[in-house]
């Protein structure tokens, strides 16, 4: 057998599954958003451009979803990057892994029983409660778009500590002293030497929590009270309530389209802010 | 810096007390303390339901995870030596499988697995000859395997091809030179050095596999996995029952990582 | 209570307020004198209870899709003791859902709980079963008020079996109206763009959400006529942002007190102002829904055997009696109401004055299906 044809062996197993469960559903994905809505839901086969012509009537759910991905992001990355700053250059390396470990356990509690305890904490009986306590009266927390960011953060911030603690694990050590030794202050040495070096890291958490953002649903739904409504929650509204599958597909695929084309300019940016240095593995 | 780590851990960690806490709940309703009971734990173990859910999605994750492994990391180990366009459409192929949200690759498999089935299932009727016995395709455990091993093969794939990257092209070559076959060049030089992110892989689909609520939503048919018992459990009120579900798989991930870090520690030793 | 030994009676209406979480199970355990056996009973492991012979063989487990707190716990252990088979409850939030959920295919249901206006398209679609009558001794057409059992009845064939019926109006907790209860929609919609706002909570499906706001308007709930619906999208996202949830599953809220006011069903409304006597049950009086729920066993029904034998013990009045004590919602059986104690039949909750009744309309086949109201209920919820 010649090594090539050993190669194509090799991935024949995989690429017939993407074939399958991928390229097969996408496809269908496209030809149905071309088709209508069957009489009492579901599909027929037609070629009307009807459903793109729709789809201003889910502006607000795409527009909604392309404020709340960025900035979900940037709030997990706010809060992330000090704590994996921390864990990978402060900590004694005797206590790393562990530290690193826990917080990523709350993951292994299935994402529903999570944002529920939050309905609880957020909830009249919560914080509210003790808030109302020491005097401030009526603030309201659940079902609010504060409840569902924090559910955000909650749910994906292991997402963002992981790669960026691994990014700035890989930090020599003996540049911060070099830097240090050559009279920098502190805080030049983390805008010139320790935040530059972190870039990988940062791009594959933002990366990561970004694509996920942008197909969420379930925690506006549990923690938005049903008014915080994603291009995700209208996906499910439209497969699962109204059974307008021609519609849904139009949306459907109007978000990948959208997805590939944020996440390609996204790659472009970082590939270009990490010439000269070694390749970046987003991913 | 320590006390903000410290705030952030409390983040983390006060919905999983909460969590744990009601699980021990004497009463019926999850979010109001009647004092301590493990009634719950009891209910939960004895509930055919509950056991039936976590034993399709431990099967189901077990089963997503060793194919994901096997198959990911052929593909990764085929793909190294393959250039040209063949190569440039399995690269886009497995960023668009890892790119698109779970949400639409559950619906996208929905409709198109649906919609295949209806056609093939008067077909298959016809080549049986006996309509009542005939088998029928339909959604369920085989197409929940397959949609969350798409997925999580592609991760594979990738995990374990940033790990082959780093390694020596010259040491599969000198093993060539020693007149070591492929497949031993493989075994010997090759699977060890990959082993840790093979590992990683299995890992991260397995977590995936088990977790997952989206995709399984849409393609799971008839099967009930953990997530959408507990799904459908909030949405019938919460009781103590599902705390002390979380509480006993989170111990359980708990204790497993805890043993294979014994092993591994062992394993680097000897 | 000092007495050790309760009349049944009393034991029933304890076990019930303790189901519905109203008591503390130590308060349920002393009063019930049940303390010492469940100690007893807590070291046994159902798990080794060898697995007794039962009469016929129907399988391990019935799957039952129905709807949020409309079912006694009690009476499907009862059903498992009795035939063996385990019932799965699979809740759901809308008939939309049901449908999607039944015409994506593999459900794996065998019992589902339709409304009256769902039957038709279920037919069109072939995804019910007719009924073998045969199988369902417990179901006597003679004892059921036509107006709650006809739609389960397409052109002569029996595909559905009636439940319960009820109506669809609000609960409100009076403590903040002066201990007084709405008593129309233009007030529902008013107060809470008023002194209710934050504190209210309508359905995340359109047909009783829209009808409300249709009702408002002095509409018909199944209105689809394109200027009605547009007034009443103008009326749901004014009062948008002084709503507190969009949701279906609306007791939490309204135990916690989080949420003063919702669109309520009545068999909630009964478990609402059981617990907590403040909040009230109302309905609307420029109209609203009235319907009624059947059993249903899907195509391709996995357990079709324990399906029917599931429905055949619901349908038995002293059970279908207790199943109406814990969910309060009423039924159309004279069989089972006979059963009732005279409280009940004159709950003005489950049995609200002929007058209120007919200003009420059983939803319409058209008004599910309509693309507009789902079009409609998506701009309200994404604004």
């Amino acid at each position: 057998m010649t090594q090539r044809a050993r190669n194509w062996l090799l991935i024949a197993p995989s690429g017939a599954l993407l074939l399958v469960m991928l390229v097969l559903p996408l496809s269908f994905v496209f030809v149905f958003s071309f088709g209508e809505r069957g009489p009492s839901g579901g599909y027929v086969p037609a070629f009307t451009l009807e459903q793109y012509a729709n789809l201003p009537a889910r502006w607000t759910a795409f527009k909604n979803t392309l404020i709340l991905a960025p900035l979900g992001t940037l709030a997990a990355l706010l809060i992330a990057y000090p704590l994996a700053y921390q864990l990978a250059v402060r900590t004694d390396p005797k206590w790393k892994t562990l530290l690193l470990v826990l917080v990523i356990v709350p993951f292994w509690t299935s994402i529903l029983i999570r944002s529920y305890a939050w309905i609880y904490i957020l909830g009249g009986q919560g914080i509210p409660a003790l808030l109302g306590s020491i005097g401030i009266e009526n603030v309201r927390l659940i079902y609010t778009p504060f409840a569902v960011t924090i559910g955000i953060i909650y749910g994906y911030l292991p997402l963002m500590v992981f790669p960026i603690y691994v990014a700035l694990d890989r930090l020599d050590m003996r540049l911060l002293e070099a830097s240090g030794d050559l009279g920098a202050r502190p805080m030049t040495t983390f805008l010139r030497v320790t935040l530059p070096l972190s870039v990988p890291g940062v791009a594959t958490g933002c990366m990561l929590v970004f694509i996920l953002l942008m197909g969420e649903f379930l925690i506006p739904a549990l923690l938005g009270g049903g008014k915080v409504f994603f291009v995700g929650n209208a996906l499910v509204d439209l497969f699962l309530q109204s059974r307008n599958w021609a519609y849904g597909s139009a949306v459907a695929f109007t978000l990948i389209v959208i997805m590939l084309i944020t996440v390609t300019i996204y790659m472009r940016l970082i590939a270009r802010l990490q010439t000269g240095r070694e390749d970046v593995a987003v991913m | 810096m320590r006390l903000y780590s410290l705030v952030v851990y409390v983040f983390l960690y006060a919905p999983i007390a909460i969590i744990a806490l009601f699980s021990f709940n004497a009463g019926r309703h999850a979010s109001d303390f009647q004092g301590f009971s493990i009634q719950w734990y009891g209910r939960a173990l004895n509930n055919p339901f509950v056991m039936d859910a976590l034993e399709t999605s431990l099967i189901v994750a077990f089963i997503t995870a060793t194919l994901a492994s096997i198959l990911g990391t052929l593909a990764a180990v085929g793909l190294q030596g393959l250039r040209g366009p063949a190569r440039a459409i399995f690269d886009a192929l497995i960023y668009i499988a890892v790119m698109i949200p779970g949400i639409v690759i559950g619906i996208a498999t929905l409709i198109a697995l649906v919609t295949v089935f209806d056609v093939m299932n008067p077909w298959i009727e016809n080549l049986w000859g006996d309509a009542d016995n005939a088998p029928t395709l339909s959604m369920g455990r085989g197409s929940l395997i397959a949609a969350h091993t798409m997925f999580t093969m592609a991760l594979v794939i990738i995990i374990v091809r940033a790990r082959l990257g780093t390694l020596e092209q010259s040491l599969g070559e000198a093993s060539a030179d020693l007149y070591a076959t492929p497949l031993g060049t493989f075994r010997q030089v090759t699977l060890p050095l990959i082993a840790p992110a093979v590992l990683a892989g299995f890992l991260l689909s397995f977590t995936f596999s088990f977790d997952d609520f989206i995709i399984a939503f849409f393609v799971a048919g008839s099967e009930t996995t953990l997530p959408i018992y507990i799904f459908s459990s909030i949405r019938r009120g919460v009781t103590p029952e599902i705390n002390a579900i979380g509480t006993m798989v989170m111990l359980a991930s708990l204790v497993l990582l805890i043993v294979a870090q014994l092993i591994l520690r062992r394993g680097d030793r000897t | 209570m000092t007495n050790d030994t309760i009349s049944k009676k009393k034991f029933m209406e304890e076990l019930r307020r303790y189901e519905k979480g109203s008591v503390t199970r130590r308060h349920f355990l002393h009063v019930t004198g049940l303390g010492a056996a469940t100690a007893v009973m807590g070291a046994a492991v159902p798990g080794l209870r060898p697995r007794p012979a039962f009469a016929q063989d129907i399988g391990d487990r019935a799957i039952l899709a129905t709807w949020p707190n409309y079912h006694d716990q009690a009476n499907f252990d009862a059903f498992t003791d009795k035939t063996g088979a385990a019932v799965q409850v699979n809740v759901f939030g809308s008939n939309e859902e049901m449908l999607a959920k039944l015409q994506a295919g593999g459900s794996g249901w065998d019992v589902y709980v339709p409304t009256n206006y769902t039957i038709t398209t279920y037919v069109e679609e072939d995804l019910i079963e007719p009924l073998d009558l045969s199988k369902l001794p417990n179901y006597d057409p003679a004892a059921f008020d036509a107006r709650f059992s006809d739609a389960g009845i397409v052109d002569g064939v029996v595909y559905a079996v009636p439940k319960n019926w009820g109506t669809t109006g609000m609960a409100i907790n009076t403590s903040h109206n002066g201990g007084k209860a709405f008593d129309s929609w233009k007030q529902f919609f008013d107060r809470t763009m008023d002194d209710y706002s934050g504190r209210t909570m309508v359905h995340d499906y359109q047909l009783t959400t829209i009808g409300a706001a249709l009702n408002y308007h002095g509409y018909s709930f199944n209105s689809v006529d394109e200027a009605e619906l547009a007034d009443a999208e103008k009326l749901l996202i004014d009062v948008k942002p002084h709503l507190f949830a969009i949701t279906s599953d609306y007791q939490p809220a309204m135990r916690s007190g989080d949420a003063w006011l919702t669109i309520c069903w009545t068999g909630d409304g009964k478990q609402l102002n059981t617990d907590i006597p403040e909040i009230a049950f109302a309905l609307g009086k420029e109209g609203g829904e009235l319907w009624s729920d059947y059993y249903a066993i899907p195509k391709g029904a996995p357990h079709k055997e324990a399906a029917y034998a599931l429905i055949n013990f619901m349908l038995d009045p002293d059970v279908n009696a207790r199943e109406v004590l814990a969910h309060g919602y009423p039924v159309a059986d004279s069989r089972t109401n006979a059963l009732l104690p005279e409280e009940i039949l004159n709950d003005p909750i489950l049995y609200p004055a002929a007058e209120k009744l007919d200003a009420l309309e059983f939803g319409a086949a058209a008004t599910l299906t309509d693309p507009n109201r789902a079009e409609l209920l998506a701009r309200f919820k994404s604004a």
